[in-house]
């Protein structure tokens, strides 16, 4: 089944309010495994596929019609449970107008554990990217115009006005411990955007970053220059734990780097110095033991994104004006959609009674070969006036219901009814 | 005169007091000019009613033990950005104004000349010193329970309304260091004044014993934190160690002794 506008747009998945830490970071999938996992649905019946997975959510955006798809899914997520649990407790699906419009509060910010963040917008266009050969035309404009959409509501409202990401949390946890954050040394584990980004938030509280480890020593070496630190593989970090006062951790390891018999010993040499450890990584690089050592502070993304999110009060009072536009523009791209299916057939219904009404007219007129010119005409008018009075309510009542998203019922009556 | 102003001054602390405590029962936070603005005037108020006062007996010491306190936030504000330390010196600032007024204040007879400069300085130095340990106490007891929040991770009214660690651990240090040869030097100056002016100590065996106890405690408490380099929180715990002993002896003495008069 490839026509797409017979289809419905579907997103399955999970997010931050559905899925604890530890459920969402077994369900993320790498830039790598994308194809992969869309194959594997797309072979259930879809037409087309996006899979956005960030650190708070794993969403399939899909154009399917068959719930097949859903199964799929869930089915996929499912084998990376060890528990055996059903991947579906954790998620939810939404269809529609409410999968276009949920896109849009993603990629606005809306629907993220820090209201208005601008780091998924970003992300939304990474999924998009890393999807292309597998989207289809409908998904294809469905991320271009949810991008468009986030643009939109962050420059005609107040969503994104302030710092309430993960990386200024960071900045304010660390600020909780140490106070005045200048001359503060920090180590950068892992060498990804988001340790950067995060780096570079202290360094303009003035922390010196002063080292920077990743498990390759070139693309260390690459944010060292740029953070004016010292690059260092990941083996060589651990006795500067006994020296540096925050230590922020981004590696993409897929387990975690940080562990107790790495850096116990050496944290012990601290005499009691304060080590705030931030762990930004889905999955965890940091040992949820070393917490236990004293007078070390360790916090993961969720506790970040905790601060970050109360943060957020002024960005609330921006959300009704959000939520207009995110309906606005549902509105619009739902017209574009119903009208794929609709403004053919309504064409083709047209026609097909066009041509019946001339034929019937001609028929006509060929036994009213008496009547002058001008009567002639008149009858011909009458025919087409009939003609439009019978179209005008099914085509108003066709477009609506499109619009609605209740216009694939209407259509198939159609198309039996008239033989289209 | 004395008693009006006391309570203005009551009245601008227990407003200032109510102000502070606003975002921890989870109202909005007033303008930070306000909660210092209003301490200010109750403190200016506060100090022309001491300064009238002749500082003989309880009730006048726990003015000045309040005013202090007053005096000690408003500087917590200024160098720490310390505003939660308000949430523990209003109460108590306030508190001990509403107990004095209770026991009763009111003018005396003027002290000697000679006297006066020794026994002002005597009140001041123990009564700031007082102060200071308390305050010392109150930074200790805010450490701990910020450390515990950070610990667990929890980010509720004491994560966001408490100052950093290392402020309040800066904080603690200062009020401790200064604190001890405050009461130290006034409790010197006590003795002086006794020698000097009242033929000899008039104290009991056991407020001798208890008080150098106590001396022992709190010099043990800057003693870790100076030469040993305690910091963190075992500093706060040896502070609050150190007041507590200041406060049980005292209360444990006054059980005993319920006439004395005496300060320690």
């Amino acid at each position: 089944m490839n026509d797409t506008t017979a289809m419905g747009i579907k997103v399955v998945g999970v997010n931050h309010r559905t899925a604890p830490l530890e459920v969402r970071e077994r369900f993320a999938h790498g830039a790598h495994e994308v194809p992969g996992a869309l194959a594997r649905v797309m072979a259930a019946g879809a037409a087309g596929g996006v899979l956005l997975s960030t650190c708070n959510r794993t969403e399939f955006y899909l154009v399917a019609e068959d719930e097949a798809v859903a199964d799929a899914v869930w089915g996929l997520l499912g084998e990376r449970l060890e528990s055996g649990a059903a991947a579906r407790e954790y998620g939810y699906i939404a269809r529609d107008r409410d999968a276009v419009r949920h896109l849009y509060r993603v990629s606005s910010g809306l629907d993220s554990m820090i209201l208005g963040e601008s780091q998924i917008q970003g992300q939304v266009r990474d999924a998009w990217e890393a999807s292309r050969a597998q989207a289809g035309p409908v998904l294809h404009r469905l991320f271009q115009s949810a991008l468009h959409v986030g643009a939109r509501i962050r420059t005609e409202t107040a969503i994104g006005a302030g710092t309430a990401s993960a990386a200024s949390a960071a900045v304010a946890v660390a600020g909780k411990i140490f106070g005045d954050l200048a001359g503060r040394a920090a180590l950068i584990l892992g060498a990804g955007d988001m340790a950067e980004l995060a780096a570079t938030c202290l360094a303009a509280e003035g922390v010196q970053v002063t080292l920077v480890a990743n498990r390759t020593h070139e693309r260390a070496r690459a944010i060292a220059e740029r953070l004016g630190a010292r690059a260092l593989t990941l083996d060589e970090a651990w006795p500067h734990f006994a020296t540096t006062d925050i230590a922020l951790c981004s590696t993409a390891a897929p387990h975690a780097v940080v562990t107790w018999e790495r850096v116990g010993a050496v944290i012990r040499k601290r005499r009691g110095r304060p080590l705030c450890i931030l762990d930004l990584a889905v999955p965890r690089d940091v040992d949820p033991a070393v917490a236990q050592l004293e007078n070390v502070f360790l916090y993961d993304i969720d506790d970040l994104q905790t601060v970050a999110a109360q943060a957020t009060a002024r960005r609330h009072e921006a959300v009704p004006a959000a939520e207009r536009i995110v309906q606005e523009e549902t509105d619009l791209f739902w017209a574009w959609y119903g009208g794929l299916a609709v403004v053919p057939v309504i064409k083709e219904f047209r026609s097909r009674i066009e041509a019946l009404r001339a034929a019937e007219v001609e028929r006509a007129l060929r036994h009213l070969g008496h009547l002058p010119p001008e009567d002639r005409a008149r009858v011909e008018q009458l025919s087409q006036a009939l003609m439009n009075k019978f179209l005008h309510q099914p085509t108003v009542a066709l477009k609506a219901a499109a619009e609605e998203g209740r216009g694939y019922g209407l259509l198939e009556a159609l198309r039996r009814l008239f033989g289209l | 005169m004395i008693l009006t102003l006391h309570l203005l001054a009551l009245a601008l602390y227990g407003l200032a007091t109510a102000l502070t405590l606003a975002p921890v029962v989870g109202l909005r936070a007033p303008p930070r000019a306000l909660t210092i603005a209003l301490p200010c005037a109750g403190a200016a108020l506060h100090v022309v009613a001491v300064s009238q006062l002749t500082l003989v007996g309880l009730a006048p010491a726990l003015s000045m033990l309040a005013l202090c306190l007053v005096l000690l936030q408003l500087a917590s504000e200024r160098l720490v950005r310390g505003s939660a330390v308000g949430f523990f010196t209003g109460p108590l600032a306030a508190g001990l104004v509403g107990l004095a007024l209770l026991i009763g204040l009111a003018p005396g007879a003027e002290p000697s000349a000679g006297r006066n400069v020794w026994f002002i300085l005597h009140v001041a130095l123990s009564v700031m010193g007082l102060a200071l340990l308390a305050l010392a106490f109150i930074a200790a007891a805010l450490y701990l329970l910020q450390f515990r929040e950070l610990k667990a991770r929890r980010f509720g009214r004491v994560f966001q309304l408490f100052p950093p660690l290392e402020r309040l651990d800066q904080l603690n240090r200062v009020a401790l260091v200064a604190g001890f040869p405050a009461l130290t030097l006034g409790v010197l100056l006590a003795l002086g004044y006794a020698v000097r002016f009242a033929g000899g100590l008039h104290v009991g065996k056991a407020q001798i014993v208890w008080g150098m106890f106590t001396w022992a405690v709190l010099g043990w408490a800057v003693w870790v934190r100076v030469v040993r380099r305690w910091d963190g929180r075992r500093a706060a715990f040896a502070s609050i160690a150190g007041f507590s002993a200041v406060l049980l002896v005292y209360l444990a003495l006054k059980l005993a002794q319920p006439g004395a008069e005496r300060f320690l």
